[in-house]
């Protein structure tokens, strides 16, 4: 008896960890299963520049809305020309790439960034010709 | 101000190394990966074999054996854990799979101690005999505990 009940506890628990698992695609970071397929842009002011592990990312205010803005790793962020020192915090600046499933969330993964006249494709083989 | 706490540990100068690096971090990935690996299978090991399985292998030496393995592992995976943490502190500080997964962690610790002191006699008995009830129910509550904490970490990159 002892036996059956604890393996229906192991059961339920993975169960559980699958539908977890399969519920929440819409929020995932990794990869991009997490975005619409379409190219999404977004215009707006320059408020916090984050370009380190795991990835780098932006966050935009977009008339008073913070959007955050996922680049590349570091390392191809930077290869792309992207560094701390090509933008600044109020600088105007575009980034297009694709937007969260999840059209509540205000969150994208760029593959190009526009800001200063310049244009930064941080995943060139992503960005649109 | 925990913000402020969180800034500071951003900007500690071993931190800020290891936010631009290119080796380093994929590293103490890596091996916090390891850690979690070691810790996690050393404790489904210990449970099964407290829980009735792996009834072949001699308990005494097997569970010291794999209790070592897992208290290093588990040092080893909250240094490097602290790490990667560090390199975006506030951002983690406010990750619902983050938080609770350090919410997890001090009550899978409990329930390690909850069952040393309950199977204080019985461990000092012989290990022929199944353990009592209680001791088998939190056995059973470590490895639904420590598997969580794993999906939770999974879920930080996620959310």
């Amino acid at each position: 008896m002892d036996r059956i009940s604890r393996r229906h506890a192991l059961g339920i628990f993975a169960l559980g960890g699958f539908g977890f698992a399969a519920g929440m695609p819409a929020y995932a970071h990794h990869g991009w299963s997490w975005t619409e397929d379409g190219f999404f842009q977004l215009e707006g002011i320059v408020a916090a520049i984050y370009i380190g592990n795991p990835h780098a990312t932006l966050d935009i205010d977009v008339e008073g809305e913070l959007w955050r803005v996922e680049l590349a790793p570091p390392s191809r962020t930077v290869a792309a020309g992207f560094t701390e020192e090509a933008a600044a915090i109020g600088d105007e600046i575009t980034a297009i790439g694709n937007r969260s499933l999840d059209p509540a969330e205000r969150r994208m993964k760029a593959v190009r960034i526009v800001v200063n006249g310049k244009t930064y494709d941080v995943y060139p083989r992503r960005a649109p010709s | 101000m925990a913000a402020d706490l969180f800034a500071w540990i951003e900007a500690l100068a071993p931190v800020v190394a290891l936010k631009r690096s290119f080796l380093a971090y994929p590293l103490v990935n890596a091996a916090h990966i390891l850690s979690i690996g070691v810790l996690v299978t050393t404790v489904i090991l210990m449970d099964l074999r407290i829980l009735g399985g792996l009834s072949a292998i001699d308990g005494r030496t097997f569970i010291a054996l794999m209790r070592r393995l897992a208290l290093f592992a588990f040092a080893g995976a909250v240094l490097t854990g602290a790490s990667l943490f560090s390199v975006r502190a506030g951002d983690y500080a406010a990750n619902p799979a983050f938080l609770l997964k350090m919410a997890l962690i001090p009550v899978a610790v409990l329930n390690m101690f909850l069952f040393r002191h309950l199977a204080r006699g019985w461990e000092a008995a012989t290990w022929r005999h199944d353990p009592p009830r209680f001791v088998r129910g939190t056995a059973a509550t470590s490895l639904l505990l420590w598997l969580a904490v794993l999906l939770c970490g999974r879920f930080i990159a996620f959310l």
